[in-house]
């Protein structure tokens, strides 16, 4: 028997918070669609994408209205294709980029990630190959993304690398002048980068991990902030520390949700069933914001004094939340900070309150770093 | 084996289960399930009981009457066919129908007429009306089975257009999830 109080609040945060599950997104291993022939290498693609991901909206969709919580996108995630396709030169790579894009269109996700090349200690012949594509790839085609690993904590940094993406960024921007530099929102560049982040456009299936997987993302920036309001409107004198125990139960509530999902869609599917992810990634809905989580936390806007330490607690409590709930949490799991997609945020930006260098500094605490910002598109190399 | 089942009702204070077990006791009786209720003041409590043979129900429930009419208590007692549930469910899923709205008459006889009329059944109810409009001071929290085999989408569109119609909010969940969020 569930008691009053248990049902009352679980409705609440379905219905008036926005928790929905953010994202399913199946990774698929394309390393045995090895072939030094494209056009073989092609269809091996296409088909196994088909036949492993045929039915992954349906299921989806079924699942999200048997629970009455959205599954708000589905999507795929892919090898780093600068391994799978290592052979081929930087034009039959943006060939490759076509094809992945038809086979998200003929399943029916909006985007498949996995364009992606590992070159945090060197840059090898299928690596270059790919990033030379990047530009033309993601400029030609609407749901494929790319994300580079430039740099790892045992690795360090490479600056070849680095000095490669800062060009490539600033092409694929130019070639999509006219599409508020479209191409440049599909492409993350990497340190340290997860093998199995489901939240695009950073997603890829890293090596090491089985055929085919369900990851989950989970969000729900609106439900920890009102738990937060009504906390402090209950009792104004909570401390730090309540409040961080307050948020790490709330994390822990909204994780619960994509791992009972997750798994029922990956049992419905026959796939195995990854990680789950849970990211504060806010939406510009009202009430979707992680911008506005820092105020009800008494901050006058994110970005002033006290953000970074605001965040270093938000996001410690999210991940301790997180990792009682499931014990397969994956991919980054913190809060996410993309300026142009939080309504609250981006007013940050415009008042002046949240700079470069604030974002730069809070990446300290917080595992993503720019986000989501417009630079003007003639910023020199 | 002789089954009864016996159903205590009256005010709530302390003392009363205490007093139905001791006459059980005395009476050699087994019990083999209670459960107990308490809405706004009233106690209700419902036990399953074994009888020996040699116990005629009427005299039980005559011991039973004199020993709670001074606690103001009455007694119903009848005996238990042992012969299992009165209707057969087929596979079935759970899940918790809650509304909340302003009060009015027949609020719950109009939900429960549609739940019953697609064949499913209330495992668990909790209703409260404490009146006027403020739609947190009227709900009803109904858990119930809903049978694989029905028409699922029909029940919610009833649900959905009484509920409309009432000037209720509704929601229909699975069971799971309110487990998943605040169980461990």
């Amino acid at each position: 028997m569930l008691t009053e109080r248990e049902i009352l609040s679980t409705l609440e945060m379905l219905e008036n918070e926005h928790l929905d599950v953010r994202t399913v997104t199946l990774g698929i291993n394309l390393l045995d669609c090895a072939s030094h022939d494209l056009k073989r290498f092609q269809d091996n693609v296409l088909s196994k994408i088909n036949d492993l991901a045929g039915g992954l909206v349906k299921v989806c969709d079924r699942v999200g209205n048997k629970y009455g919580i959205p599954v708000v996108n589905k999507r795929i995630s892919v090898s780093p294709i600068a391994v799978a396709a290592a052979p081929f030169s930087s034009s039959q790579m943006i060939e490759i980029a076509h094809t992945l894009n038809r086979a998200a269109q003929e399943v029916n996700v909006d985007f498949i990630g996995g364009f992606s090349a590992l070159v945090e200690k060197g840059i090898a012949k299928g690596d270059r190959a790919l990033i030379d594509a990047i530009p033309e790839a993601l400029a030609g085609t609407d749901r494929v993304c790319a994300s580079i690993n430039v740099a790892s904590t045992r690795a360090g940094i490479n600056m070849d690398a680095v000095y490669l993406m800062g060009q490539k960024i600033k092409r694929a921007a130019s070639l999509t002048a006219r599409r508020d530099g479209i191409a440049c929102a599909k492409l993350c560049v990497f340190a340290n980068i997860p093998q199995d982040i489901p939240f695009m456009a950073g997603a890829y299936l890293g090596i090491g991990e089985a055929d085919a997987v369900i990851n989950v993302g989970v969000s729900g920036p609106g439900v920890v902030k009102k738990a937060i309001d009504r906390a402090l409107a209950a009792d104004p004198r909570m401390d730090l520390g309540q409040i961080s125990e307050l948020i790490k139960r709330t994390a822990y509530k909204v994780t619960r949700v994509g791992e009972l999902i997750g798994r029922e869609v990956a049992a419905n599917l026959d796939i195995r069933f990854g990680v789950v992810d849970l990211s504060l990634a806010p939406t510009p809905n009202v009430g979707d914001s992680v911008g506005e989580i820092f105020q009800s936390l008494g901050l006058l806007s994110i970005g002033v004094p006290g953000t970074t330490a605001a965040l270093a607690l938000l996001n410690d409590a999210v991940k301790k939340g997180g990792a009682f709930a499931s014990s397969h949490v994956g991919g980054l799991s913190g809060a996410f900070i993309p300026v142009s997609e939080d309504l609250n945020i981006s007013e940050s930006a415009a008042a002046g309150h949240l700079t470069l260098e604030k974002l730069e500094a809070i990446t300290s605490v917080c595992s993503v770093g720019l986000d989501m910002v417009a630079l003007p598109g003639d910023t020199s190399d | 084996m002789n089954k009864a089942v016996i159903s205590v009702l009256g005010p709530d204070r302390p003392g009363i289960i205490a007093a139905v077990t001791r006459m059980l006791f005395e009476k050699n009786c087994n019990i083999e399930n209670v459960s107990q209720t308490i809405l706004q003041s009233e106690f209700s409590g419902i036990f399953i009981v074994v009888l020996p043979s040699e116990q005629s129900l009427a005299d039980l429930h005559g011991y039973l009457e004199e020993g709670l009419t001074p606690l103001n208590h009455h007694v119903f007692v009848k005996p238990l066919e042992v012969t299992g549930p009165v209707f057969t469910m087929a596979r079935s899923e759970p899940f918790v129908i809650t509304t909340k709205g302003p009060d009015r008459k027949g609020l719950v006889a109009a939900i429960t007429e549609i739940i019953a009329r697609y064949g499913v059944n209330v495992t668990n109810l909790q209703a409260v009306f404490k009146g006027g409009d403020d739609p947190n001071s009227n709900i009803m929290i109904y858990e119930v089975d809903i049978p694989a085999d029905i028409d699922q989408q029909g029940l919610y569109t009833d649900l959905r257009a009484k509920a409309t119609e009432l000037s209720l909010q509704i929601s229909i969940q699975h069971r799971n999830i309110f487990e998943a969020i605040n169980r461990i």
